[in-house]
């Protein structure tokens, strides 16, 4: 019987799928066309070119309508050619364009090139509203964690009262239920008067004091301890930046903005002109209703540049203030290169980082998940005391620097761990200067 | 062997005065004020009950609100488009040149920070002085303008072209002359430029005046050998050098190299191929060349010339009339033992002159020829292009300019209005020329009488080049952007000569592809790369002299008898100010003169005996008169070794006109020089009279006291080659030590110093360096005076006389020594000594102050608690103490407090702030830095991979740094030499410093 039922379950369900399936493929053929256009599109063409802007290209909205799809077809593998060869249209076009010559894609065939075109014709598809919407919440992110842990306490309040009124309803019930079996219970004792009573119990007065002495002191002490530690902080910046997008998403590496971490002090917050290399073609205005992203439009605004006329203008360039997120005073010296060169295998070590993810993490924390950045790390010189204590570097040995230097130490300290800590590294001198 | 001499740092502390005495007992002599707070205001005054709780209430209050501070916003601003070649936190290094010679200018995002010599400028070129390092100071000077002036407003660059144009073509159709004042300029594109110039204005002419001259030189050798050239000097291949009162270690010529030059023959290594030269001075005042010569002889102004004809007469037999010394019989006696020394090294000597006077200089040349230094140690056929003036012809031009000749003038680089010797005559002249021009970066005392002050560009902002020796070329380049709306005098004169290349960058590059890149087959980048370029010198050619030198004779033994009459007064370049044009520099004038240790004044220096005979005291004010009628009221300052009957003023003070920090600093000495014979002379005669009142010099000399020890060690050089060890206080036994203190292993590197007494000449450019690097605030002549100067390394300066009851002399043609006129100097730079068993680190109540693994002594600012206990305890007296927060208190407004001067800082290195206490941290920010670079590269430290900032500015290579562990490191092998000693080696500190004995070459192998 059971086995029947099982079978016949499986057999329902993979009709089931077969036919939602073929459904649904039947429903997409003509879309198809315009899917793996769109594909296509992103990866090709958006370097140069959007549907409804003029960025180096002209807009491609309506292009089938300016240009025969035969002229195209020759025209987007090989524009050059074209040019070479002196056709009119061809050569009208290289001049109205400013003279600025198309990369050539002999990998698209004609199958491909028809599929862009089908994809521009039918324009992005309509899910825009809902694109928008995520969009906006997202960019509100920083309000949208404030709001949800509210929430969340909230519902605990709630979950807690009902818990209360619950119990309350059932010892009731169960009194009633005792009262018809007839047994006698005694008169709950009126809430005051047992306060009362307990706040006579010295006992439990000195409990209470304790308690409170205990919680108030741990408070103050923890209060103090943290005066000036500003983990978690989070300012608000003048760009929207996510490095959950750029870092997570995007999987750009961090030294690609960060470069001075690798050969100096400072990291570096990365000049316009590195935001520029991408920005200059992507403008996300699929999800701003074919407007320059507001948050781009940013970088733009401070570096002068026109995205219409793609000119810069020296005059209108304003510097952009971030906000420094990792404070340390000016009496204490840190060098990047040092731990993220020189230290890296250490450090991987130390703070389990998986292959995958790159050096920095060890402090700043999981940045590629940071929909704005805060401080991970408390930055406090006991959590730079502790890990030059802790960490363990004998691998340093590979570096001829050390090579001296470690066998040097190991001539007092035989066999043990060697950490920054036994090197010196915890002199005041190595920091403060 | 226990040396029996006595030294000491000022006549208070020799002569034991009560005041020192007592000072000398305090740690801060300077009383503090605690006695009185308690007596008078402190606990008498009545605190009302509500004051106090007001006040209880309010520090709580204030506490609670600092500390419930959330984050504080920091502001982040990157570069907006970075250039390629800037890394945030990496300093980029350009060669430049300063006054001809090549350096490197060290930037941090993009602004000069600090200079370093260029280690491709060849071997007499390892060094900088301390104007080089501080320079950097003068690119952030507040002082300067910001936008060009006309008619006393600040202007637009194309209204002051239109009116400098016009009033060219003015002046030039109207017949009149055009001329171009100068400092000698030796660029080989700005003398294109004014060709250029010249060639649009036939009227014009470039006019080289030089506020220090050297006419005297060139004209000397025109005369005598017919080249009017300033000779290059070898003091390198010279084994004796007999100097008349010539500065050469310092502000002659080219003191920089010329001190390369002279310690190769005086440094360790020369000594352990027991080689020495040997070096008499004959000068009237103690100049920083005195001070380092064997034998230094005081002789007045007068003696000066007979007793040149006398070393003449010695050396070639022949009888000039007036080579007599009558009142000076051991320069009588000494002269005749150089002569026969310069005999005996014949080629291998050189003996130089001071004087600006054309006949004593022939008739140096002549005792120069007779004793074969051409071609050897002189060089006349690859001369020396650093001055060029001519004095006769700047007083031509002054005589033009009074009779209306001259139609339009222009400073480039000069400033006749404080330096030339009438300043009264000259601004009268000046009257009468239609249009003036500057270019000064700031209105000074020419500038401010001039129609247009076209504002010049900082070196630091500049393209250029320049040719201090012939076959010597170096480059400036840029290394930020003009700061103000300043523009390049080059290229104002491009613009007003409508040159068809107005761009002076291009006009440089094309000056040098054009004429000098062909031949010597390199391109422009590599002169860029390297900063210099030398072509193959010249053989230097021997020159005989044939002259007759009757009527030199004559000549000179007439300014001799001039100069015999009242005060006979020497006006020189000090070290820190020479001729001014930087004496706005906050680094400069706190940095103390090598020899009387005075900051931020100019004083009258007077020999003992002869202030005594004058009735004067130390710090009296005397008025010094002139017989030009020019008078200036100075302090007296006691020098021992100023010659009897003499005095010294220093020139480069008492600017009017030249910012915040050098206004009436001092008083102008330049009116006491005379135009004598066709040359500027330097020595003239004064009346010195006391005025009664009373002004005291901020000395840095006697600030800490040794209380008598044994800090310096020395030997003679006869000593030193029987036994190398000699006069270093090392007995064979020794004793046993008792450490109070564990052994500490130091296992990685071990930083130490060695310090060569016999290299350094204390001319105190590692002073500067040291505080250019480590961000030192200059704290001003108050402060000087309270002993509260924050110099990390100091020179001190110790004189010394044999006491009655060792060897009286060591040498016995030198008898009386007591007069203080023969007093023997040694300079010792002082600095925290790192010492293994540190007093100071036992006595820190907040372990502020520790030791680390690698031998230094740390100090962690922001842990100090301001107890001072360290100072007190340490033996070296080298911990300063932050009295004020100087960057940030508007008592220091005039030196380094303010926004822009600040950007002179080294970003690696805090700002102490007010309460903690400082001291030499062995520049451990370029230990850390050198240390990463190696880590980085994956390889061990080498030797030499990390400088100190006073090592790489020394040109004697007196101050060697390294690592002690590294047996084959330099520093090993001079801390091996048996010369090192260690200071207060006594007390068991184990300081980290060794210093070498000084060395003095006094015996001679001539007996008189």
């Amino acid at each position: 019987m059971r086995d029947i039922s099982m079978i016949l379950k499986s057999v329902w369900k993979s009709l089931f799928v077969f036919s939602a399936i073929s459904i649904i493929a039947v429903s997409t053929v003509s879309a198809q066309d315009a899917a793996e256009g769109r594909t296509l599109f992103k990866a090709k063409c958006t370097a140069c070119h959007a549907l409804d802007a003029k960025m180096v290209g002209p807009a491609l909205t309506g292009v089938s309508d300016r240009h025969s799809e035969e002229f195209l077809l020759k025209w987007i593998p090989n524009s050059q050619a074209m040019i070479a060869a002196g056709n009119p249209e061809a050569v009208k076009l290289f001049n109205e364009n400013g003279k600025v010559a198309m990369t050539s894609f002999p990998e698209l065939d004609e199958e491909k090139v028809k599929s862009i075109l089908a994809y521009i014709k039918e324009g992005e598809p309509k899910a825009k509203g809902d694109a928008t919407v995520a969009a906006s919440s997202a960019a509100n992110g920083g309000g949208t964690s404030g709001l949800s842990i509210a929430g969340i306490v909230a519902i605990v309040v709630v979950a807690i009262v009902i818990l209360v009124i619950l119990g309350r309803a059932s010892k009731l019930l169960e009194r009633l239920i005792l009262q018809k079996q007839g047994i006698e219970i005694e008169e709950d004792v009126p809430l005051k008067v047992g306060v009362r009573k307990m706040f006579k119990n010295k006992k439990f007065v000195m409990f209470f004091i304790l308690c409170l002495i205990i919680a108030l002191g741990s408070w103050g002490w923890m209060g103090m301890w943290n005066t000036g530690v500003h983990t978690g902080y989070q300012p608000v910046q003048p760009i929207k930046f996510s490095h959950e997008l750029h870092a997570g998403t995007n999987q750009i590496d961090c030294q690609y903005c960060h470069n001075g971490a690798f050969k100096s002090k400072n990291a570096t917050i990365p000049s316009l002109n590195v935001c520029m290399n991408c920005h200059k073609a992507v403008q996300a205005r699929d999800n701003y209703e074919g407007e320059i992203s507001p948050e781009i439009k940013k970088i733009y605004n401070a570096l002068g540049y026109d995205p219409e006329t793609q000119k810069y203008d020296k005059s209108k360039e304003k510097p952009m203030e971030w906000v420094r997120v990792h404070n340390l005073p000016d009496f204490a010296y840190f060098n990047h290169s040092q731990h993220v060169v020189v230290a890296e295998d250490a450090i991987r070590k130390a703070k389990g980082l998986q292959p995958t993810e790159p050096v920095c993490f060890a402090c700043h924390g999981p940045v590629n998940t940071m929909e704005e950045i805060y401080q991970y790390s408390p930055l406090t010189m006991k959590w730079c005391i502790n890990c030059h204590k802790e960490t363990d570097i004998s691998g340093q040995k590979n570096n001829a620097f050390y090579a001296k230097v470690i066998e040097a130490h190991e001539k007092i300290k035989k066999g043990e761990k060697i950490t920054p800590a036994l090197l010196g590294g915890l002199e005041c001198g190595k920091c403060h200067y | 062997m226990e040396s029996n001499k006595k030294y000491w740092k000022g006549l208070e502390e020799y002569n034991n005065t009560p005041d020192f005495v007592k000072n000398n007992k305090n740690e801060f002599a300077e009383p503090l004020p605690i006695e009185d707070v308690l007596n008078e205001a402190g606990l008498s005054t009545v605190t009302p009950r509500r004051d106090f709780l007001k006040a209880l209430g309010f520090g709580l209050g204030a506490v609670t609100l600092a500390a419930c501070q959330s984050a504080p916003i920091h502001k982040s601003i990157p570069y907006l488009v970075k250039p390629e070649e800037v890394t945030p936190g990496i300093p980029n290094y350009y060669t430049s040149s300063f006054n001809g010679q090549s350096i490197l200018v060290k930037t941090r995002e993009g602004r000069p920070i600090k200079i370093e010599p260029n280690p491709n400028a060849g071997e007499f070129n390892r060094g900088t002085d301390a104007r080089a390092q501080a320079s950097v100071l003068d690119l952030y000077d507040v002082s300067k303008l910001k936008a060009p002036v006309l008619k006393s407003e600040e202007t637009t660059w194309a209204k002051i072209d239109t009116y400098v144009k016009s009033e060219l073509a003015k002046a030039q159709a109207a017949g009149k002359k055009i001329r171009l004042v100068s400092s000698t300029v030796n660029s080989p594109s700005t003398n294109a430029v004014i060709a250029t110039f010249v060639a649009k204005y036939p009227a014009a002419k470039l006019v080289q005046y030089d506020a220090v001259s050297y006419t005297g030189i060139i004209q000397a050798n025109q005369n005598s050998f017919g080249k009017a050239v300033l000779p290059k000097y070898n003091f390198d291949k010279a084994d004796l050098i007999v100097s008349f009162g010539a500065d050469f270690l310092c502000t002659w010529i080219s003191g920089e190299e010329f001190t390369a030059q002279y310690s190769t023959n005086r440094s360790y290594k020369s000594l352990e191929n027991k080689k020495m030269s040997r070096h008499i001075q004959f000068e009237s005042g103690m100049s920083l060349t005195g001070t380092n010569a064997d034998t230094r002889v005081p002789i007045k102004l007068s003696e000066e010339g007979p007793a040149l004809i006398a070393l003449y007469n010695a050396i070639t037999g022949n009888a000039l009339p007036g080579g007599a010394l009558p009142n000076n019989t051991t320069a009588d006696k000494v002269i005749k033992l150089a002569a026969k020394e310069l005999v005996q090294n014949r080629g291998k000597a050189v003996v130089v002159c001071g004087s600006n006077d054309v006949s004593t200089q022939i008739l140096v040349n002549a005792i120069n020829a007779a004793i074969g230094s051409y071609g050897t140690t002189i060089d006349l056929d690859n001369p020396c292009y650093l001055y060029a003036g001519n004095d006769a012809e700047f007083n031509g031009l002054i005589a033009e300019m009074t009779r209306g000749e001259v139609g339009a003038i222009m400073f480039l680089n000069s400033n006749p209005a404080y330096d030339y010797l009438d300043t009264k005559k000259f601004e009268a002249a000046l009257k009468n020329v239609p249009a003036k021009i500057s270019f000064a970066d700031r209105a000074d005392e020419t500038a401010s009488l001039c129609d247009a002050i076209a504002i010049n560009h900082n070196y630091l902002e500049s393209w250029g080049d320049a040719n201090a020796y012939e076959g010597y070329y170096s480059i400036v380049q840029p290394t930020i952007n003009p700061v103000f709306n300043s523009r390049q005098a080059e290229e104002s004169l491009l613009v007003w000569a409508d040159a068809p290349v107005k761009d002076y960058y291009q006009f440089v590059r094309s000056n040098w592809e054009s004429k000098m890149l062909p031949a010597l087959g390199i391109t422009w980048s590599n002169v860029l790369e390297k900063g210099v370029v030398t072509v193959a010198a010249k053989p230097a050619g021997t020159y005989s002299f044939s002259l007759s030198l009757s009527a030199v004779a004559t000549s000179i033994i007439n300014s001799s008898k001039a100069l015999s009459k009242d005060v006979q007064l020497h006006v020189y370049e000090s070290n820190p100010m020479r001729d001014g044009k930087n004496a706005n520099n906050a680094f400069l004038q706190e940095l103390p003169d090598p020899v009387s240790k005075v900051t931020w004044d100019n004083y009258v220096a007077l020999a003992p005996k002869f202030a005594e005979s004058l009735k004067v005291k130390e710090f009296d004010v005397v008025s010094v008169k002139g017989s030009n009628g020019y008078s200036v009221d100075l302090p007296v300052l006691i020098q021992p070794g100023q010659a009897q009957g003499t005095a010294s003023i220093a020139l480069g003070y008492g600017r009017t006109k030249v910012g915040k920090a050098g206004n009436d600093v001092g008083k102008n000495a330049f009116p006491f020089v005379s135009f004598v014979n066709g040359t500027m002379q330097y020595a003239t005669t004064v009346t010195i009279t006391p005025t009664g009142s009373y002004y005291e010099l901020a000395q840095t000399q006697t600030h800490h006291s040794f209380e008598g020890r044994n800090v310096i060690r020395e030997a003679t050089f006869k000593e030193y080659l029987k036994n190398p060890a000699a006069g270093t206080g090392k007995s064979e036994e020794g004793h046993k030590n008792y450490d109070l203190w564990d052994k500490w292993e130091q296992p990685g590197n071990s930083w130490v110093m060695a310090i060569d007494l016999n290299a350094c000449t204390g001319c105190g450019s590692c002073v500067v360096a040291c505080n250019v690097e480590n961000n030192i605030p200059v704290v001003g002549r108050d402060e000087v005076r309270r002993r509260r100067e924050m110099h990390w390394i100091r020179i001190d300066r110790y004189y010394s006389y044999e006491t009655p009851t060792g060897d009286v002399t060591r040498e016995k043609e030198i008898a009386n020594l007591e007069d203080l006129d023969h007093v023997s100097v040694v300079h010792q730079p002082m600095l925290c000594q790192h010492c293994d068993h540190a007093p100071c680190e036992t006595v820190c109540p907040v372990l502020a102050t520790v030791h680390s693994s690698d031998g230094l002594n740390h100090m962690a600012y922001n842990r100090c608690v301001g107890t001072r206990y360290c100072a007190n305890n340490c033996p070296y007296k080298v911990r300063r103490f932050n009295w004020f927060n100087y960057w940030n208190d508007s008592r220091f407004d005039n030196y380094l407090n303010n926004e822009f001067t600040q950007l002179v800082l080294n970003p690696d290195v805090t700002t102490r702030s007010r309460g903690v206490m400082e001291k030499c941290s062995m520049c451990i920010q370029r230990i850390q830095g050198g240390k990463l670079q190696a880590k980085l590269e994956k390889r061990p430290l080498k030797d030499g991979d990390i400088k100190m900032a006073c090592q790489q500015a020394c040109s004697a290579n007196a101050i060697i740094f390294g690592d002690a562990n590294d047996p084959n490191s330099e520093v090993s092998k001079a801390l091996r030499s048996e010369r090192i000693y260690y200071v207060l080696e006594e007390i068991n500190v184990k300081p980290g410093i060794g210093y070498m004995t000084k060395i003095r070459n006094t015996d001679t192998t001539v007996q008189a």
